[in-house]
């Protein structure tokens, strides 16, 4: 078990990583969701939910990603569709967690199994629309300060137009 | 009826010391290299896989006996109790040299390597699709072999015995009747369960073991309780919220599935057990078995015992400490005494001077109480004082 020290001398104990390699490709993402959405709220201790959300990081990183990349190289359709299921799941709520397995999932675009294909242009959207709203969100940051800038007569109106068009149009 | 009850919260703070003391040598022990003694074996508690790969390899042998010399024999370790080593330091299971050779081709065993056979070949089927059964479902897998339910048990321990290995470990299981709640979250195959979103009654103990794992505790001990009645007054209280606990039960005697189960998260999670049963015999003789395991079973105690155990009550002192009403204990008889002399005779109560102690007084007192006596201070008396202060201040055996 992976220990982890509480401030008021308790301790809390996780299962090993290590154990989880042998478990079915789904289990690790179902392990990770289950201690996010229910113990951590429950420790009470903003140093040790940090500690843990790493130690979940890297269960995601080492042992669920692999496993689901692993099962998308193969040939076993069923597997692979099983897969993307909940690749596309974990997607809807962070999009980041599934972010190592982006090139195995544009392959997959690519093959003829029409229920794979349909999976991994869902997931390839969903990629693109976190791009976009990634892009959005540092192009309205510079906006904000372009906006002072102007305002307080340190930019062209024509520099500022010009920016505002290209964030307009990323908005749309 | 008066009530006792001091609305404090207790810090735990022996049985805190305690698991701090268990984590440290949890850590130094795994650093340890083990060593086994010489001309000994280890006895495993395997997975599927590795189990079905044990038959493999002793079917393998027995074809290469055929082809050699029509000739086919078993060797089947002695399950004597001269032969079994516990390698208590280690916590192992070892059995000696004592080799027994049952021969395929001799009249006289001809119906015992038939049922042998037959045992082993369920044991497959099991393993293969990934199925438990029960020792009675054995036995009506083939009636007219095996006669005698006695015949297939002692095939299934012999099967058990030459693939070195458990009886769990052939996906033979015993039934369960223990529940367990608190700080626990476990995963049965595909399903989590949170033993502390399960209502009042708690989770009932696989016998299924080679399913379940532990997944997650903030648990500081755990609480073994010889009765239902005592589980429902602690489930009722939230006790583990309030103290970060694990509590189990068996309803009575400890079944093979409960002490399983003790041994497995008690030596996981590190975790230091106390027992709480009544102030008699019978009471101390089940902390006993939760402690060395019983004498039919000594070949598996290792893997059913929990040796660290301690037992936190109701202790005979505690009947004058906490100045129990003479109306609520219960005068022994003479089955009480016989027994608890008997008690007194094992070796392992002679090892531990306060037990020992504890039981003497019984015998001078000559009388025994249940844990329900306590509620003479008031329900809460359990739950709220007994036992806190018992774990704050290390008043245990």
């Amino acid at each position: 078990m992976k220990i982890f020290y509480k401030k008021d001398g308790g301790i809390v104990q996780l299962i090993d990583k290590e154990k989880m390699k042998e478990w079915s490709i789904e289990l690790p993402l179902i392990f990770i969701e289950y201690i996010r959405n229910n113990q951590l709220k429950s420790y009470n201790d903003p140093k040790l939910k940090k500690e843990i959300e790493k130690y979940l990081d890297e269960v995601l990183t080492d042992v669920a990603i692999p496993g689901l990349i692993e099962v998308l190289d193969g040939d076993n359709v069923e597997e692979v569709n099983k897969a993307l299921v909940r690749i596309e799941e974990l997607a809807k709520k962070n999009i980041e967690m599934v972010k190592p397995i982006k090139p195995y999932v544009e392959k997959l675009v690519k093959k003829n199994n029409k229920e794979v294909k349909n999976l991994s242009n869902s997931i390839i959207d969903k990629f693109k629309k976190a791009e976009r709203k990634k892009k959005l969100a540092e192009k309205r940051k510079i906006m904000q300060e372009k906006e002072k800038l102007f305002l307080a007569g340190n930019l062209s109106g024509e520099e500022y137009a010009k920016a505002r068009k290209e964030y307009l149009i990323l908005k749309e | 009826m008066s009530s006792k009850t001091e609305s404090k919260k207790w810090n735990m703070e022996a049985a805190k010391k305690l698991f701090q003391e268990y984590l440290k040598k949890s850590i130094e022990e795994k650093k340890k290299e083990v060593k086994l003694p010489e001309n000994t074996v280890q006895i495993d508690n395997l997975n599927r896989q590795q189990t079905l790969e044990r038959i493999y390899k002793l079917t393998d042998s027995l074809i290469d006996m055929i082809y050699e010399n029509g000739r086919p024999s078993i060797k089947l370790p002695s399950r004597a109790s001269a032969n079994i080593i516990w390698d208590e330091e280690n916590d192992l299971l070892l059995l000696g040299q004592q080799i027994m050779e049952k021969q395929f081709h001799s009249l006289g065993s001809v119906a015992d390597m038939t049922r042998l056979m037959k045992v082993l070949e369920k044991v497959n089927e099991l393993l293969i699709k990934d199925m438990h059964a029960t020792k009675r479902e054995i036995f009506y897998s083939s009636v007219q072999l095996f006669g005698d339910q006695k015949n297939s048990d002692k095939c299934i321990e012999d099967v058990a015995t030459m693939l070195y290995t458990t009886r769990n470990s052939t996906h033979i299981v015993a039934s369960a009747k223990g529940s367990c709640i608190g700080r626990l979250r476990i995963r049965d195959r595909n399903d989590i369960i949170d033993l502390e979103g399960l209502g009042s009654g708690g989770w009932t103990i696989s016998p299924m073991l080679d399913n379940i794992e532990i997944l997650e505790s903030d648990a500081e001990f755990i609480l073994v309780l010889e009765k239902d009645a005592a589980m429902i007054r602690l489930s009722e209280a939230r006790f583990w919220r309030k103290y970060p606990c694990i509590i189990l039960t068996a309803k009575g005697a400890a079944d093979i599935a409960t002490r399983m189960f003790l041994k497995r998260i008690s030596k996981e999670l590190q975790l230091p057990v106390f027992t709480l049963v009544d102030s008699d015999p019978y009471g101390h003789y089940i902390h006993s078995v939760y402690l060395r395991g019983s004498k039919r079973l000594s070949y598996e105690s290792p893997f059913l015992a929990t040796p660290d155990i301690k037992l936190l009550g109701v202790l005979t002192r505690d009947l004058e400490k906490y100045k129990i009403p003479n109306d609520c204990t219960i005068p022994m008889n003479q089955t009480d005494i016989k027994r608890t002399k008997e008690m007194l005779n094992e070796d392992f109560v002679k090892k531990n001077k306060a037990w020992e102690t504890d039981l003497k007084l019984a015998l001078k007192l000559k009388v025994k109480a249940e844990i329900q006596a306590l509620s003479t201070f008031g329900f809460e008396f359990l739950t709220d004082q007994y036992i806190p202060e018992k774990l704050s201040t290390g008043d245990w055996i």
